[in-house]
């Protein structure tokens, strides 16, 4: 095999482009022909759907690598996640220290006020680590469960200890059980420090239960509001965590069962009579919970809305509470039926704020420290971690629309270079394709973006409007970019 | 229009089937204040003539007016002799011995959830159940009445996200902050940037008016808004104020939804300080800063606050209340049967409660928006608005 001067400065440039290339192989097989202007247009519009539900929004070389090896091949790698090395993730990660304290180190640190920490900077470690995440990290099905999973157990950072205790959470937690057993993934959440503070069970007690967390484990992280339950369950649940609580001095910020602020007596829940039998009672309680049909629906709704559509396929989530049941809540198994029986019935969805971000940096390689960048997810109504009630962000499209401006202004800010510590890498990115007319890289900014060039009317309309507005080939690229990033079609995924 | 994604403009957003049926010129301007988390009423707006709300109480009650071991300014104010206010309510006695505000206790949903998640829905769709439409209240009222208004503005969402009551008429726009509602960069650039954002937008009805606000906001300018009453420097206060801009710079505001969140006090509430003490703060300042500053527009605004459900009437172990039902309502403006609280009170007393101790629902909040809605913003249409509801008008305004 030959390679032409061009076929040449093609693979150079794209190498420098995508420094995460996966692998050669797909390369060496588009040099055998000829390769198209616009190298990643290949996506069918499904394909690239499919593959902006198991991500947060694809790169080049993800394209790559979807096209090589399809659909089912590509969910098992990405299911598969601790085979896939993220060493350049983990190096952008190094520097958040914090980030493997346990809380006892962390509540240290936030209250030793010098060295530069003070009681923003673990939360801040934690949101900055978030970001880096989704947009380096190459298990972008994990990282997309990890967000699910953080909205599903839902913590507000801002609330009292939580601050640090989060950071506990998201490693213990939500990170450690996101592609496991929800079984795992319950049990560890209700002994969460994190969690107990934030839904106040670390302060219920036997004289007078408190019935906050009771209530959400069953509402929001079980059975779901018609789950099933009555206000009476919740009375006798709360009952059978009295005494779920957090060391305040000792191992301060760890789980503790406060035997002598348990009430003994015995309760009745869900019409299971549940001897007294200190911390075991509530436990019993969750095996109920996990098990329970209204759980495998209620969860596979949820997951079948974030992945296919807001009003989910019932085909769909009928077959995956089944998988549920019969897996006692093997995410996997039920996230592959969900995925590949399911992606037939996609809709398309509104972006939430982080995903609209988050796919732009990622298609247009932006290097970030992420710091600036999580301002503008606070602006868009999505800071991480910062949603005040126990239901978490919502994953309806309904939700997001209407907030435009500063999507807008994330748009033009990025693509102008004026959001700090953000650069963008589109002219590395088209010297792959070495396009020669403008009209020939905004159809190839459009095939990144959207997945195919957009209609050519629109595109010269485009070109004309910008260009009687005074600006430069140049600015005009950047600033067509922009508008493409504000456009409708990118509100969606 | 961009034909990557050519299924999405149909199903973008859902749209109501009905045409409006009736015309008529715009009532007042609608702000609505949705207390989110289960305000704790029975420590808002206090029935101090209760021997069981200081029983079920002990550590959270707030002292009688006449109660001479609390210092006075620790003590419930006195409304009526049996009602009064949380001290930290006390900003709003004026308004309230103008007659210009009414409370109506007692006051709420049907749903029996106390589900905070489930009652909020239900209540922004004003609907009895799940089955009903998915819009909102106030989205259905805007499509059922012409009022000749095609402002872009006619309905705000204050904050980052339109409020779930809104949803389903024309396009609404969450609105944070009017001094940040622009583009950055030079004129030229901001041209350029027009420019491509006309083409994109070309058919889309959100974006149009999202291009339209802008233009409308530039010309409103914040910094030389100087109103002699200072508004709390909070989100809610900042919320309110640039209510009162939009209205006075007559940009064709009929409704401005407000959030006021943190009312979900399981824990450490406070009696007379802390946590909701401080929210009661916020709201009371903020309400009254709102009424001195538009009182010349009074006879044209009306201001009404809810939320999902009451709380617990007995204190839990943790100096907090957990979920209820009985809620209460305020109602605010030039037009109200006001220095009175409305709706009959149901009692604290064992077997006067219902479900674990909840203070009951004698007066449904269907009854109050449709009496606004009906007699203020000139839409009759309340039997879509709030379907499959008979509405009862409880004479809370004129």
């Amino acid at each position: 095999m030959t390679l032409s001067r061009r076929d040449f400065l093609k693979l150079g440039a794209l190498v420098t482009a995508s420094t995460a290339l996966a692998s050669c192989a797909p390369l060496y097989r588009k040099l055998s022909g000829e390769l198209p202007v616009a190298a990643w247009a290949s996506l069918n519009q499904f394909d690239f759907m499919a593959l902006n539900r198991i991500s947060f929004g694809a790169r080049v070389e993800e394209r790559e690598r979807f096209v090589e090896i399809g659909l089912q091949n590509y969910l098992e790698e990405q299911l598969d996640f601790e085979s896939i090395d993220d060493f350049s993730c983990d190096l952008r990660l190094s520097a958040f220290t914090t980030l493997h304290k346990d809380a006892n180190e962390l509540e240290a640190i936030s209250n030793q006020l010098f060295d530069g920490y003070d009681r923003k900077t673990v939360p801040n470690e934690l949101r900055q680590a978030t970001l880096i995440r989704q947009l380096y990290s190459k298990r972008q099905l994990y990282e997309t469960m990890v967000d699910f999973w953080s909205d599903h157990f839902n913590i507000f950072i801002e609330k009292g200890e939580c601050f640090y205790l989060k950071t506990v959470d998201d490693r213990e937690v939500i990170r450690k059980h996101a592609l496991g057993s929800f079984r795992d993934l319950v049990f560890a959440s209700a002994h969460s420090p994190a969690m107990l503070t934030y839904l106040d069970n670390h302060v219920n007690e036997k004289s007078h239960p408190n019935e906050n967390y009771a209530r959400e484990l069953m509402e929001l992280h079980t059975l779901g509001v018609d789950g099933g339950y009555t206000q009476q369950d919740v009375m006798e649940l709360a009952r059978c965590l009295t005494g779920w609580s957090v060391k305040k001095h000792f191992w301060l910020g760890e789980f503790v069962f406060r035997e002598n602020q348990h009430d003994t007596g015995v309760k009745n829940v869900l019409g299971y009579v549940i001897q007294p039998e200190g911390k075991k009672e509530a436990e019993r309680v969750i095996e109920i919970l996990v098990a329970h049909p209204s759980a495998a629906k209620f969860i596979s709704t949820k997951l079948c809305r974030r992945f296919l559509a807001d009003t989910p396929p019932p085909e769909i989530v009928e077959k995956a509470a089944q998988t549920f049941l019969q897996t006692k809540g093997d995410i996997k198994s039920v996230l592959r039926v969900i995925l590949l029986d399911g992606f037939a019935f996609m809709q398309p969805k509104y972006k939430r704020p982080s995903h609209f971000v988050l796919s732009a940096l990622r298609a247009l390689n932006v290097e970030t420290d992420g710091a600036e960048i999580n301002k503008f997810l606070f602006r868009m109504g999505q800071g991480y971690f910062n949603y005040p009630t126990p239901d978490g962000y919502s994953d309806h499209s309904q939700t997001w629309q209407g907030n435009l401006m500063p999507r807008w202004q994330f748009a033009f800010d990025l693509m102008r270079n004026e959001i700090k510590g953000a650069k963008h890498q589109l002219q590395n990115l088209l010297n792959v394709l070495l396009t020669e007319t403008l009209e020939e890289e905004v159809d190839a900014v459009a095939a990144l973006l959207l997945g195919a060039p957009i209609d050519r009317l629109i595109r010269d309309q485009l070109i004309d409007s910008v260009t009687s507005a005074g600006a430069s080939p140049e600015e005009t690229l950047q600033i067509i970019t922009a508008s493409l990033i504000a456009s409708p079609a990118f509100q969606w995924r | 229009m961009l034909h990557t994604l050519p299924m999405i403009n149909k199903t973008w957003m859902p749209r109501l089937a009905f045409a409006p049926q009736n015309t008529a010129p715009r009532g007042d301007t609608l702000v609505v204040i949705f207390l989110r988390g289960a305000a704790d009423v029975l420590n808002m707006v206090v029935p101090h003539g209760e021997e069981a709300y200081y029983r079920l109480r002990p550590s959270l009650g707030i002292a009688r007016p006449d109660y001479i071991r609390t210092k006075k300014e620790e003590r419930v104010v006195d409304l009526d002799g049996f009602f009064g206010f949380h001290p930290n309510l006390y900003p709003l006695i004026e308004a309230w011995d103008e007659k210009q505000l009414a409370v109506i206790h007692a006051c709420g949903a049907p749903d029996e959830s106390r589900s905070h998640f489930k009652a909020m829905e239900l209540m922004e769709r004003g609907v009895e159940d799940e089955r009903g439409p998915a819009s909102g209240w106030i989205g259905r009222h805007l499509a059922t009445l012409n009022t000749g208004n095609s402002s872009p503005l006619r309905a705000v969402g204050m904050g980052t996200s339109p409020q779930r009551s809104l949803s389903g008429s024309v396009p609404v726009s969450a609105l944070r902050s009017i001094v940040d509602f622009h583009l950055g960069g030079s004129e030229q650039a901001l041209a350029q940037m027009r420019a491509a954002l006309n083409v994109v937008y070309q058919n889309d009805e959100m974006g149009q008016d999202t291009l339209a606000i802008m233009d409308t906001l530039e010309k409103l300018d914040p910094l030389t808004y100087h109103s002699k009453i200072p508004y709390p420097d909070s989100e809610f206060g900042l919320a309110l104020k640039q209510t009162a801009m939009l209205i006075k710079a007559e940009v064709g505001l009929e409704v401005s939804a407000i959030d006021l969140g943190g009312w979900d006090t399981h824990f450490a509430q406070g009696s007379v300080n802390g946590i909701m003490p401080n929210l009661m703060k916020d709201l009371a300042e903020g309400l009254a800063a709102f009424h001195a500053d538009m009182s010349d527009f009074m006879n044209q605004l009306t201001t009404v606050t809810m939320s999902e459900f009451g709380r617990r009437a007995s204190e839990n172990g943790s100096l907090g209340t957990d979920h209820g039902h009985g809620s209460m309502m305020m109602v605010l403006g030039g037009n109200v049967n006001g220095g009175k609280v409305h709706g009959a009170w149901p009692g604290l007393e064992e077997g006067q409660m219902i479900g674990p101790g909840d203070l009951a629902v004698t007066t449904d909040y269907r009854d109050v928006l449709s009496e606004i809605l009906t007699k203020r913003l000139n839409n009759p249409a309340t039997n879509e608005i709030f379907p499959a509801y008979q509405p009862v008008i409880r004479n809370v305004l004129k």
